[in-house]
């Protein structure tokens, strides 16, 4: 069963076309990564997937459940209660973390599982002790995000989204407001996640990681998939003269 | 703790020297206006007012009379005051060479101002008689009826001669009948500046029409409630509803009868003219401890004071509560109209209600409450506080409006991605962040509003600034109560300001 089916996605701002038809599926465990040169769409992909951004024709259907449905050139959207219903399958993960800035992290966590998902708030606490573990900033329940850097408040975003027991997780670029340091501490929670067969989409630069980490990687431009296939086919052996120019000034 | 210490003091440092300022400026103001006569011209009789700088009470027959000489050859310029007391005042300080005004207010303020004089020469005689709205004509024949009434009994004359021919103390007050006051409530509107027909006394408003009007209203079998307003509100008052009857000496004149019917003359009076003769050696100059026992204590006229304090600060709380909740509901209205659509119809009131409001003085504002909208209101308070907090929401609603707008937009997308709905977000996450960033500049609203308030007076209401009006207009003394109120004011403001100043410094340690 695929968690997230994209059908002939398109989408425009202002007249341009900033997708093209892309179709994209993600199984079940399965680490894709999207790279791509800036403004190629990447995170416009990533916004319509998750529903931040109105899909212009095409249809989204996650645990095949649908989303969006394409009815020839427009698109319908489900019913207002069942997109939340579909809404719980994922999380995002924002470059800017866009913790909230008046919570403290506990808080920041445990909000959205106890607010919108009505859970048991004890339950929601230990869990979210248990992330926090997870991500090494068990001695930073009380803080607020202004005290934290720029990697631990990612792992905090990171956190508050595994909160809500996605299915999958979007990410889009995750470490590319931090330093190389703080990008290591980032990647790892990554990994982690990889090992537990957590289903992730990840939009990244970080080319290296992408090879050690995807089951599956997509390159993008000019809002179409280039080229996808295993990280040994795109980023070792790319078929496409595009891919190969965007590895080599990558690398430089 | 420190810290705190300084502020304090800082903050006592700065009242002080604003008080040395105000008094400074208060007793170089009085030096003047006893020596500066130089450019003054001397009138001794109808003849010399022509191109003189005449003060009247707006509205008055004086006013009318003034109106004749206006705009001549000679440059004549008439003043017009909202007050009888408050020309006298000007006259004092010499702003203006003369005052039109009725025979027996001029007594009063003559014989309580010995540098002031009557000239000999008298206008012509005119009638008083108590103003009534044309469809009141059972009320009209009732009033005169009791009128003739009290002519024949001899209390129409105790009440007169209790305030005019009472030197020696022999007449007693009208003291109103124990009857029966079954026949509802006679609302009289009055201008409690214009001894002896109408002036505060120890808190309330007396005189020989206030008297006059008790003794009506005990022969007719009702309540009265007296309404103080300035003069030239009376007669709307009267024909909105606001008030039963006007009654403040007021004379029958052509142009008055266009708008207003008139009861049967119940006293007669002249205009005349009151110049300042400047001799001021029998005039005793009070120290500044007297002035301020004739200012506050004599009469317990810091009782004004009191009162118009408790009512300002009435006013404000009510006004910023009513002004912080439908300015919250406007702002959201408007957000969520630009940023998701929908709410059009809601949104486009919304918008034109600010934009009036803002486009239209306060003042305006309440007087329209006042006499239009909530015409049938009685309780001052009430539209006070309606107005100035319908007045203030709008400006509460652009500073929340802008603070949600400076949120982040990536929180709401952050919200959305928790699954939150779009007011969730809005409630949980936006508004404490953009409620944080706009304290101050609330704080600086409310302080702006309690200012405001001070415009309350023309409905009639006693706040701060009419407390000191009203003491002003029995002592004839302006320094005095007008200080004690800008102290007071400055006071409350800084006060605030000083806690604006804490509650920013907070928010800045508790920044990202
Ligand atoms: N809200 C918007 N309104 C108009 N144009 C937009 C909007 N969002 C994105 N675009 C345009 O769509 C194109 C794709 O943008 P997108 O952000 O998806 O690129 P990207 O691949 O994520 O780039 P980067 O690597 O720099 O993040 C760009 O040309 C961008 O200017
Ligand atoms: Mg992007």
């Amino acid at each position: 069963m695929s968690i997230l089916e994209i059908n002939k996605l398109k989408k425009s701002f202002d007249g341009i076309e900033v997708l093209k038809d892309i179709s994209l599926k993600v199984k079940e465990g399965e680490v894709v990564s999207i790279i791509g040169p800036s403004g190629s769409g990447k995170s416009t992909l990533l916004r319509c997937a998750t529903l931040l951004e109105k899909m212009d024709e095409g249809s989204l259907l996650y645990c095949d459940e649908v989303a969006v449905k394409d009815v020839g050139g427009a698109t319908i959207y489900a019913p207002k209660n069942e997109l939340r219903h579909i809404k719980e399958y994922f999380g995002l993960v924002f470059q800017n973390y866009n913790l909230f800035p008046h919570l403290s992290v506990m808080k920041n966590i445990c909000d959205a599982p106890i607010s919108v998902q009505k859970r048991d708030k004890e339950e929601v606490k230990q869990e979210a002790e248990r992330l926090l573990e997870k991500m090494g900033l068990e001695d930073k329940k009380e803080a607020y995000p202004f005290q934290l850097s720029g990697g631990q408040r990612q792992r905090v975003a990171i956190a508050r989204a595994l909160a809500m027991n996605p299915k999958m997780l979007f990410f889009d670029e995750p470490t590319s407001a931090l330093d190389p340091e703080l990008t290591q501490e980032v990647l790892k929670v990554l990994k982690d996640l990889a090992k537990d067969k957590m289903t992730m989409v990840i939009v990244t630069h970080e080319i290296e990681f992408a090879r050690n980490i995807s089951d599956r990687v997509i390159f993008m431009d000019g809002g179409v998939i280039i080229e996808e296939g295993t990280p040994s086919e795109v980023i070792e052996n790319p078929s496409n003269e595009r891919t190969k120019s965007f590895l080599t000034k990558m690398k430089v | 703790m420190k810290k705190n210490r300084t502020r304090k003091n800082r903050l006592l440092a700065i009242f002080i020297i604003g008080l040395i300022c105000v008094t400074t400026f208060a007793a170089i103001g009085c030096g003047k206006s006893t020596e500066d006569t130089k450019d003054k011209k001397v009138i001794e009789s109808v003849d010399d007012i022509e191109g003189t700088r005449i003060g009247v009470q707006s509205g008055t027959t004086g006013a009318i009379y003034a109106e004749d000489y206006e705009g001549d050859e000679a440059g004549t310029i008439v003043e017009r005051y909202n007050k009888g007391a408050d020309a006298i005042q000007s006259l004092k300080l010499n702003k203006i060479d003369c005052v039109i005004i009725d025979e027996l207010p001029a007594l009063e303020y003559v014989a309580r101002n010995p540098e002031l004089a009557i000239l000999d020469e008298e206008f012509t005689l005119e009638e008083y008689a108590m103003c009534i709205d044309k469809s009141s004509t059972a009320l009209k024949l009732q009033i005169n009826d009791a009128l003739k009434e009290l002519r024949d009994n001899g209390i129409y004359d105790q009440i007169v001669d209790y305030y005019i021919n009472n030197e020696d103390g022999s007449v007693e007050k009208y003291v109103p009948k124990d009857v029966s006051r079954d026949n509802g409530t006679l609302i009289v509107a009055t201008n409690a500046a214009f001894p002896p027909y109408e002036f505060y006394s120890e808190g309330k408003v007396t005189g020989l029409d206030m008297d006059l009007s008790q003794a009506v209203c005990d022969i007719l079998g009702m309540k009265l409630q007296i309404e103080d307003m300035e003069f030239d509100s009376i007669i709307v008052a009267v024909t909105s509803g606001k008030a039963d009857v006007g009654v403040a000496g007021m004379t029958v004149t052509e142009d008055r009868l266009k708008n207003i019917d008139f009861t049967d003359s119940y006293t007669t009076s002249k205009q005349v003219i009151v110049v300042n003769t400047g001799s001021t050696q029998d005039i005793e100059t009070l120290s500044f401890v007297e002035k301020f026992k004739q200012n506050f204590i004599d009469d317990n006229r810091y009782e004004y004071l009191l009162t118009g304090f408790r009512n300002t600060i009435i006013i404000t709380i009510g006004a910023v509560i009513i002004g912080i909740i439908l300015g919250f509901l406007i702002a959201m209205v408007r957000t969520t109209h630009d940023r998701i659509g929908g709410l059009t119809i809601i949104n486009a009131i919304c918008r034109v209600y600010v934009t009036i409001i803002r486009g239209t003085p306060a003042m305006v504002q309440l007087l329209i409450m006042f006499y239009i909208i909530l015409a049938a209101v009685n309780n001052k308070i009430v539209v006070a506080v309606i107005a100035f907090g319908l007045n203030s929401a709008a400006y509460v609603s652009e500073i929340v409006r802008s603070g949600i707008m400076a949120v982040d937009p990536g929180q709401m997308e952050a919200g959305q991605s928790l699954g939150m709905t779009y007011n969730m977000t809005m409630i949980r996450v936006i508004l404490p962040q953009a409620v944080k960033n706009i304290l101050p500049a609330l704080c600086n609203e409310l302080i702006s509003l309690i200012k405001e308030t001070s415009i309350s007076g023309y409905i009639g209401l006693i706040d701060l600034t009419k407390g000191a009006d009203i003491i002003r207009s029995n002592t004839y003394e302006a320094t005095m109560p007008l200080l004690a109120i800008a102290l007071i004011y400055l006071a409350i403001v800084m006060i605030l300001t000083g806690f604006v100043h804490k509650l920013e410094k907070r928010l800045r340690n508790n920044e990202r």
